[in-house]
């Protein structure tokens, strides 16, 4: 499922011991198509700026250094999404990760999040409803396990589904099942504990 | 019934009441549309929405939720990109790797290229000894030649020299007469 403005060689082109050709030897075309698309899962997975750039850049400077041994076996959205997933996973391990992150300045706000809610034509009433819903949402994502958490973002913010998401993950299938369910039941708790007013 | 019950009851392996944990899981999760294509579980779960609205309403509540969460993460993750400096980029290989045995053939023969006149330089160097000899002997005998007219002018030069009276002298060759001329101006000085 690779996009289509991006190209791609077959593997049969490789001859003797010559470097073959890959999708990511153009860098900044790679750059461009899914830099929005690495950075908005890291900054949900790590709920701060600094470091989902940090760790943005990290993931294609790894993909460009490692992309001969991409095999082109799933896209290159989700080959990056893979490494932005391992990075991030190294990252928050580190009790240095959970300490300044208790400190920072670039945490995300939830209210800021709530805010760009896309106002489109609704009114100020619904806009606000609509906010609160946002960050529910955002704040109940937070009190997830690391791995329903994960398994969240990618089928509701990067849209993967399910055997994509075991891919990317490498989990298996019912596992994948397994963790969106209880995600999507405590936010269904959730939900349904919200006033009914504002809903 | 509250939303707490429903979720309790639907936790419950039951169809006959309301949707269970993992049919709302299914139909959220989801990502083509109902139809002939779905799981019985799923067939039998859009079968319930049809007949109650409470899970109907429900699921839609969800779903807009779900689809409001992504649109306003992703409006604030562009957002925030958007101030973030231009990402750095490691230096782009100045050649295609398609197109290297290309280059590297042009350069080879360019070298070639560049080494191929020298290399006939070199050969038509021993013939360039010959003219170079020709040239030698035709030196030695301007060499001859200039050394047979010093020995000319040399001769020229003793003969002048040992001749009695040099040419521009011959004028002061009779000294006699000169003493007859200072001999009478010094008697009419006298007189």
């Amino acid at each position: 499922m690779v996009p289509e403005n991006i190209q791609t060689f077959p593997s049969g082109l490789s001859i003797g011991a010559e470097p073959r050709a890959t999708p990511l030897d153009d860098l900044e075309s790679v750059v461009a198509l899914y830099q929005p698309r690495v950075f908005r899962f890291l900054l949900a997975t790590l709920r701060d700026r600094d470091a989902a750039e940090t760790l943005t850049q990290e993931t294609f400077l790894r993909a460009w250094t490692a992309r001969s041994s991409f095999r082109e076996d799933c896209s290159v959205g989700t080959w990056l999404i893979r490494i932005a997933l391992n990075l991030a996973r190294d990252h928050t391990r580190t009790g240095r990760f959970r300490f300044w992150k208790n400190l920072s300045a670039h945490a995300v706000d939830v209210a800021d999040v709530a805010a760009s809610v896309p106002s489109g034509e609704m009114s100020s009433e619904s806009r606000l409803i609509a906010q609160q819903q946002v960050g529910l949402i955002w704040e109940t994502v937070a009190e997830l396990s690391n791995r329903q958490r994960t398994i969240f973002l990618l089928r509701f913010l990067e849209e993967m589904d399910i055997p994509e998401i075991a891919v990317t993950t490498g989990l298996p299938l019912g596992t994948v099942k397994s963790h969106l369910y209880r995600a999507l039941n405590v936010i269904r708790s959730r939900h349904a504990t919200q006033p009914k007013e504002t809903r | 019934m509250t939303p707490e019950t429903n979720i309790a009851l639907c936790a419950q392996p039951s169809t006959s009441t309301h949707l269970t944990e993992i049919q709302f899981g299914e139909l959220l999760a989801s990502t083509h549309a109902a139809g002939p294509g779905c799981s019985p579980t799923e067939a039998e779960a859009e079968e319930h929405l049809l007949a109650c609205e409470q899970c109907a309403a429900e699921l839609a509540g969800l779903r807009d939720s779900l689809s409001l969460f992504r649109r306003a993460s992703t409006a604030y993750s562009n957002d925030q990109l958007r101030r973030l400096p231009p990402m750095p980029l490691p230096a782009r290989p100045i050649l295609s790797p398609a197109l290297q045995p290309a280059y590297l053939v042009a350069a080879a023969a360019l070298v070639l290229a560049a080494f191929l006149p020298m290399q006939g330089l070199r050969q038509h160097a021993p013939q360039a000894v010959a003219p170079a000899n020709a040239s030698a002997s035709a030196g030695s005998s301007i060499q001859a030649y200039s050394t047979e007219s010093n020995e000319a002018l040399l001769d020229d030069i003793d003969h002048e020299v040992s001749a009695s009276v040099p040419a521009p002298m011959q004028a002061l060759a009779d000294p006699a007469a000169d003493t007859d001329i200072s001999a009478q101006t010094s008697t009419q000085r006298k007189d």
